[in-house]
């Protein structure tokens, strides 16, 4: 109690972020470890399945319609003559030089056509996890000040049907109610005719904004309704289901009790103490979930016709253009990875207990 | 002493479905007639009537028919995905229980990675390299579903492992393989069998996604999936073609995943925690 | 002039299964405006649910009798009623400092959160936390303000939930078990700032814990409660002098005392009875050294005796032969 307080907090103050700062490097550091090992264990699988393909691989590489040269010469480029462990080498060394492959339909670096309709599916996936993260969040807190009753078990029930629809048939179930018989939205493709706007980013609901182009953006904002719509229904209700199960869980915790003895109103300590509580897992869903968006894409692109990689992918599987199969899956692979990162450091900026389990782990170092 | 919860409206709905869809998936090739199987162009895209109770596809099949038998290959196909990952994530977890701590931490280092990858888009690398079908579709769901048990049941027997009974046998001389046979395993039963359910919804989503992309089931298969994709181009003539067997998935899809839910509810409680309190 | 709290044949059931379990069973007692109350009896004996049935914390408990504070009826009161009076009317400090903050949000914030509720500005709210931390003794409370409940040892962190408690005024202040989760080191420290901050402002004191031994130096007066009721009351000196009910006995003789070279008076055997399981007559019968038939039959009711009163038929009959 006869301690000064005046002098103390300035000193340790000062260089704290400095030494704060260290930790929070290791943290990445082992982060971006662990992607790069997931990397590798990626390529090892994609190598996997190019020993899985029936049959010649030559073959399969240089396409249907090539004759025997054009063969030989891809069996020489893929060094298939070599033993396996060189060969895995050489993919690793082909892939670090950013070849993914050569398409047989497109004749083209699967790179090259990935890049092109990358924004596309970027577009798609972004307005989805908004969609996504606005719908499940309110809902699930609101139903949860519910306790059970009303909007709680309604929306309980709903969520638990449209989690178990399939993606690709209320797409096309959509597509047919919305498009063909009331004809309000656009269906297929991803803009009207004649509706041009700049290639900047690729997005075009962006590109239309930068480009000052109202009407473009109104235009491309159409053409993602429904494959936006079809996809957040799916992924909000799976995780309002998740969030519903942590709010409950964080309802239920200690604290929740001195909180209501403070005076807290139901909705204040739902929405400013079981909330922040109940986000860390939901984070970390929402963080898996940009997989199976990519995932999903691959059926929402198809249906509605955009020029997404995920209805490449598609493309390639009903072409049996095996490699660029495996290029994308390596590329999408390889952005999920990143995408994991991302969620990593939302994590560690959103909860200060796990902020405080890293730097005292950082520190034992 | 516990009262066993009695029987709701609502969970006797669930268990009345989920058996109806059972039934469908082993009878429903027995039972279905001929016709199902082989086409009638002259009776094609007939809507649903007194006669056709969900009208006639392409080839003038029977949609209904065509959607009962498409309970085995998408339904049985998809209890076997789930069956053979939750015992490789088993032998997983078993393992990394048992080995040495850097083996383990080797496992399960495995078990992120295979967490870290997007499943979907793997598993339909997997079926396309091997050459779609649906026997390409269930392998390559199989090699990739595996992680997400395999921690889950890892981070049980970390728990139960220091449990005072484990510890007092492990005393004794008992082994670490015979306690995770005997105790631990048994006891993460419920907890598989209700993760079992709920991942059988989900992978009859995935596996009729496979499908409808062209790299499982193909057509002529009565497979859910395979039925949409090849009912897509009729959509806007002949709608119950694709409503039908999407309806089949999710009717599927929620029942099992209600079921999960249910059985949560009945056991989850018991046996996740041992009996520890009262 | 009428009691602070007033409360009076107080019953509490939680859910069990299809029907309900009374786990406290007509509770009566009383508290005065800067009365200390101590309430004593071993784990499951229905104190916290007492107390948290002063500030109906628990939403599916059936909560019967009445429950007077400051004039007004707890029990029929609005929700909005309720939350004026949580906070400003009572508060309340929980057993276990490590669990009753939110582990998500700054201190300073939980503590000014209570005057933000009752609609005061941020920076006065704020500024009234920081002051109220200070006099309850964290240092740099300005910037320690700012800080996480982890980053808190346990007695401070009983300090930040004692600001809570305080801030917005209250009357009376609740603390169930408010040192038990704490190191024994820690314990005083944190009595002796409730015993000041309560001094200060002339607040009513209802304190429950299960260890006799802190309670002399603290309270005026005594409820001693055993599964679900309150069988002797008295003022602090009566109850420690001369206990009348055995199982207040059993409980003083528990306590270790330093100036008690001798051999101690032997702990009660045996344990508490569960709610659900209360024995006949007397609840305390099969525990009791000095049982006598009737006390299996019948339950003894609560009657004055000295200073205080007792339910015991062992008791009241050495009082009528006195
Ligand atoms: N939520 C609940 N549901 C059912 N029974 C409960 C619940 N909470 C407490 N009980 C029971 O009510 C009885 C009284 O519990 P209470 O917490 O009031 O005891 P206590 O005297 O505070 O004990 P302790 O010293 O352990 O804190 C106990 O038998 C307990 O098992
Ligand atoms: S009433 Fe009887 S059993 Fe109960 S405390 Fe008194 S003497 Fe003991
Ligand atoms: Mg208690």
């Amino acid at each position: 109690m006869f301690d000064s307080p005046a002098a103390d907090p300035a000193l340790p103050n000062r260089f704290a972020p400095v030494r704060a700062a260290a930790p929070l490097v290791r943290f990445f550091a082992r982060r971006i470890g662990l992607s790069v090992l997931t990397l590798l264990g990626l390529v090892t699988l994609a190598f996997a399945m190019t020993k899985f393909i029936p049959g010649d691989e030559a073959q399969v590489a240089a396409g249907p319609d090539a004759g025997p040269d054009q063969v030989e010469a891809m069996r020489a480029r893929l060094g298939l003559d070599a033993p396996a462990i060189v060969q895995y080498l050489r993919f690793i060394w082909r892939l670090l030089h950013g070849d993914l492959g050569t398409s047989i339909v497109t004749y083209q670096p699967v790179l090259r056509d990935l890049e092109r309709v990358l924004p596309s599916t970027l577009e798609l996936v972004a307005i989805t996890m908004v969609l996504n993260l606005v719908i499940a969040i309110p809902v699930a807190t609101i139903a949860a000040a519910q306790g059970g009753r009303g909007l709680d078990a309604l929306t309980r029930i709903a969520a638990a049907i449209a989690a178990g629809l399939p993606v690709f048939w209320v797409a096309l179930m959509l597509q047919f109610l919305l498009g063909t018989l009331a004809r309000v939205l656009p269906i297929s493709g991803q803009r009207g005719f004649g509706v041009t706007v700049p290639n900047w980013t690729g997005m075009r609901t962006l590109d239309a904004l930068l480009s000052g182009n109202p009407s473009a953006f109104l235009d491309a904002s159409l053409y993602l309704v429904l494959p936006a719509a079809t996809l957040a229904l799916h992924f909000s209700s799976q995780l309002f289901r998740a969030l519903r199960a942590s709010l409950e869980l964080a309802a239920a915790s200690d604290f929740i009790a001195p909180v209501k003895a403070k005076g807290a109103s139901t909705a204040r300590i739902l929405w400013r103490h079981a909330l922040p509580n109940a986000l860390p897992p939901v984070i970390t869903l929402a963080g898996t979930q940009i997989a199976d968006m990519l995932g999903a894409a691959v059926l929402v692109e198809a249906v509605f016709a955009r020029q997404g990689v995920g209805a490449y992918l598609a493309n390639a599987v009903a072409q049996k253009d095996t490699f660029a199969v495996i290029g994308t899956v390596l590329f999408v692979g390889a952005m999920v990875c990143v995408v994991n990162l991302l969620v990593d450091a939302i994590l560690l900026a959103t909860d200060p207990r796990l902020r405080a389990a890293e730097l005292a782990r950082g520190g034992r170092q | 002493m516990m009262a066993r919860p009695h029987l709701s409206l609502g969970d006797a709905t669930v268990f009345v479905l989920v058996a109806l869809i059972l039934a469908a998936a082993v009878f429903g090739n027995l039972l279905a007639p001929e016709a199902t199987f082989s086409s009638d162009i002259g009776n094609a895209f007939l809507p649903p009537d007194a006669q056709h109770w969900l009208g006639t596809d392409s080839q003038g099949r029977d949609v209904l028919w065509r959607v009962i038998a498409g309970a085995a290959p998408s339904l049985l196909s998809s209890m076997l995905v789930v069956t053979i990952y939750s015992l490789i994530g088993v032998v997983v977890a078993t393992l990394a229980t048992v080995v040495p701590r850097w083996l383990d931490e080797g496992l399960m280092r495995g078990t992120e990675i295979g967490l870290a990858l997007p499943g979907v888009i793997v598993a339909m690398g997997f079926a396309s390299a091997m050459g779609p079908s649906l026997a390409s579709a269930v392998i390559a769901m199989s090699i990739t579903g595996w992680p997400i048990t395999a921690r889950l049941l890892r981070s049980i027997t970390r728990q139960t492992m220091v449990a005072p009974y484990v510890q007092g046998a492990q005393v004794m001389g008992v082994s670490r393989f015979r306690l995770m046979t005997r105790h631990v395993l048994p006891n993460s039963l419920d907890v598989l069998i209700i993760k079992w359910s709920g991942d059988v919804s989900i992978t009859i989503l995935v596996l009729g996604g496979l499908s409808f992309v062209g790299v499982g089931a193909q057509p002529p298969s009565a497979e859910w999936g395979a039925m949409i994709s090849d009912a897509r181009s009729y959509v806007s003539t002949a709608w119950w073609t694709a409503a039908a067997p999407g309806a089949a998935i999710a009717l599927t899809a929620v029942s099992f995943s209600l079921l999960g839910d249910i059985l949560q509810r009945r056991l989850g409680g018991a046996g996740a925690s041992g009996g520890a309190r009262s | 002039m009428k009691p602070l709290l007033e409360v009076r044949a107080l019953t509490i059931d939680v859910p069990k299964g299809e029907g309900w379990m009374r786990v406290v069973d007509g509770v009566d007692f009383s508290i005065g405006a800067g009365e200390r109350v101590a309430l004593v009896g071993e784990s499951g004996s229905g104190k916290s649910m007492t107390a948290r049935a002063l500030m109906r914390l628990d939403d599916a408990l059936r909560i019967g009798g009445a429950i007077r504070f400051a004039g007004e009826e707890v029990l029929g009161c609005t929700e909005a009623e309720m939350r004026a009076l949580r906070g400003s009317g009572i508060g309340m400090v929980f057993q276990d400092p490590m669990a009753s903050l939110d582990p998500f949000m700054r201190v300073g914030d939980q503590v000014a959160e209570v005057l933000r509720i009752r609609g005061v500005g941020r920076a006065e709210a704020h500024a009234r936390a920081v002051a109220i931390l200070a006099e309850l003794g964290v240092r740099d409370a300005a910037s320690r303000s700012g800080a996480y409940p982890h980053e808190f040892s346990g007695g401070m962190r009983q300090r930040v939930v004692l600001a809570m408690a305080l801030v917005a005024g209250p009357k009376l202040l609740v603390a169930d078990e408010p040192t038990t989760a704490l190191d024994a080191r820690i314990q005083q420290q944190v009595l002796d700032l409730i015993d000041d901050a309560a001094a200060d402002r002339g607040l009513g004191v209802l304190l429950i814990t299960h260890n006799l031994g802190i309670v002399a130096g603290f309270a005026d007066r005594v409820l001693v409660m055993y599964s679900g009721r309150i069988v002797e009351e008295g003022p602090v000196e009566q109850i420690f002098a001369a206990p009348a009910h055995p199982y207040t006995r059993g409980l003083i003789a528990a306590v270790p005392r330093a100036d008690m070279r001798v051999d101690r008076l032997p702990p009660i055997d045996g344990a508490p009875p569960s709610p659900a399981r209360r024995p006949s007559g007397c609840a305390f019968h099969p525990r009791c050294p000095v049982r006598l038939p009737v006390c299996v039959m019948t339950a003894p009711q609560l009657r004055p005796s000295g200073g205080g009163s007792v339910a015991c038929h062992l008791a009241a009959a050495e009082e009528a032969m006195a």
